[in-house]
């Protein structure tokens, strides 16, 4: 199996997705590439927060991620989700869907669910999702008999830096970032949000 | 003070008016109201604004502020059905929910009429991951309480999440009958019989969207918020049909004139990018080329259900 690692721009724009619709699902796609053996999860696209089960937006969205994607050389490599409730941690049917179609382009595609108790810690908020065989459409956790858990350490999958779950809470807490953010839906209802960049919610010191 | 007052008063107003839920801003600024004990001097808009600022609380977890609302309310209003309801949303925010369950229940056996009450008892359904029983619930609600347009749309989302998307536009019908004249339950409709696979009938409530919103604005407008998710629609539709063979369950006929929709469709989206000389709309190119007749390699995604 391959190593994933999730970088400091993607964690931030899961985090503020979910933080500026705390009661609603939202979801979105992951942007990376493979290197010798890790993917490199680097950058996502906010999609939905609305009608969330819904396909068309959905799929132009994705095309539009997709070809966003190749022009800053990467690819679409996983999808994410934030479910409503707290204690929802199962990948929506419509997430295996996504994240399958995902699979078709990128064979190690991953697909994180927010977990909403952890979500206002220092842990990391990621519950990784494989799918069951190359040609399944079936998604389970990730979970490895014998294996650490997830995002701790020796774990096939790391955050690229260990202080970035505290500085996203930071984010939210004392400057409200997320308020700047848009997503798909957002952009729908007005143009000019750059939800493929959302630089004007990230902070001064990432380089997109 | 009076023109901070005065300024948060208009605020809350508004969010009401508009059932926002905005509830940070109005903890805010209705706690300053309350502490000040303002509310005497509102009239009667203050047992609205006691309401609102008790949601809200609770929304934010501040329940000691929710508590303190109700408690004047309830003074106000004895064995008032409105209050109960509100009563037991505080009670939803920290008990389990079969004590809630049951309180519901107890109401409903001494009035039966409080359909705001059944409402609640779907919602602790629906957040307790019950989504069968919500579904049954709901469906026997709306038996009695037929022209609760919310409901049918309620309904409707539920079906869709669990993928019914069939049995959902089958709710989506009824909240249209109810409300005709409402494009965005016109454009769930659309969306959801697009999931549903019958493109032909998406392609046509996606059209009846746009002429909704049309009657009530000029002709050469630039299309904004439904248009444009409307129009993307009838662009995804149209490349859909010509792409492969679709059948229809509703027995929609396929649009005529596929290829001027379709160019129409383009149009209009890139109308919405290039409206006044806009640099700010972003993705303006990846949109064109997502729309440009090249586009047909295959790569794009679309899912069979």
């Amino acid at each position: 199996m391959v190593n994933y690692t999730v970088g400091q721009l993607a964690y931030l724009k899961i985090f503020f997705h979910a933080a500026k619709h705390p009661h609603l699902q939202v979801n979105g796609v992951l942007l990376g590439k493979k290197v010798s053996g890790t993917v490199e999860i680097v950058d996502a696209v906010p999609l939905l927060h609305h009608w969330t089960s819904l396909s068309p937006m959905m799929e132009i969205g994705l095309d539009l991620a997709g070809k966003h994607a190749e022009s800053l050389e990467l690819q679409l490599v996983g999808y994410y989700q934030a479910s409503e409730r707290l204690d929802d941690t199962a990948l929506a049917p419509v997430g295996e869907k996504v994240a399958s179609k995902v699979k078709e382009g990128f064979a190690d595609a991953v697909a994180f669910v927010i977990d909403g108790e952890k979500i206002g810690s220092d842990d990391v908020a990621l519950i990784p999702f494989i799918a069951q065989s190359p040609s399944s459409s079936s998604w389970w956790p990730y979970a490895e008999p014998g294996s650490p858990a997830p995002f701790t350490p020796g774990s096939l999958f790391s955050l690229s830096s260990p202080d970035i779950p505290a500085r996203a809470v930071a984010l939210v807490r004392d400057q409200q970032l997320q308020r700047k953010f848009g997503d798909f839906d957002d952009h729908l209802e007005n143009v000019t949000i750059d939800w493929l960049r959302n630089s004007a919610a990230m902070p001064s010191d990432i380089q997109q | 003070m009076s023109a901070s007052f005065g300024s948060a008063l208009h605020s809350l107003a508004n969010y009401r008016a508009h059932n926002t839920r905005a509830s940070q801003e109005v903890l805010e600024k209705g706690k300053l109201l309350l502490n000040s004990n303002a509310a005497s001097k509102l009239g009667d808009d203050a047992w609205a604004f006691l309401e609102q600022l008790a949601l809200a609380a609770i929304d934010v977890a501040k329940y000691d502020v929710a508590d303190e609302c109700i408690r004047q309310l309830a003074a106000k209003f004895p064995e008032s059905p409105r209050v109960d309801v509100l009563t037991g949303i505080r009670m939803e925010a920290t008990q389990p929910p079969q004590i809630v369950l049951k309180f519901y229940e107890e109401l409903l056996e001494a009035d039966s009429s409080n359909a705001a009450i059944y409402k609640r008892q779907i919602s602790v359904l629906i957040r307790t991951g019950k989504i069968e029983q919500a579904v049954l619930k709901l469906s026997e609600y709306l038996d009695t309480f037929y022209s609760d347009v919310e409901g049918w749309v309620e309904l409707a989302e539920l079906y869709s999440s669990c993928n019914q998307y069939t049995f959902a536009t089958q709710a989506l019908s009824h909240a249209l009958l109810l409300a005709p004249q409402n494009p965005f339950y016109v454009l769930q409709f659309a969306e959801t019989a697009y999931s549903a696979d019958d493109i032909p009938l998406a392609a046509k409530m996606f059209m009846l969207a746009i002429d909704i919103v049309d009657r009530h604005t000029s002709d050469e407008s630039i299309p904004t918020g439904v248009s444009i998710r409307a129009w993307y629609g009838v662009k995804l539709c149209c490349r859909v049909l010509s792409e492969r063979s679709c059948s229809s369950a509703s027995e929609t006929p396929l649009p005529r004139n596929l290829n001027l929709l379709d160019e129409l469709a383009t149009e209009r989206v890139l109308t919405a990018y290039s409206a006044g000389g806009t640099d700010n709309a972003t993705g303006r190119e990846l949109v064109s080329s997502w729309m440009g007749p090249s586009d047909r390699s295959g790569t794009r995604l679309h899912f069979v259900h």
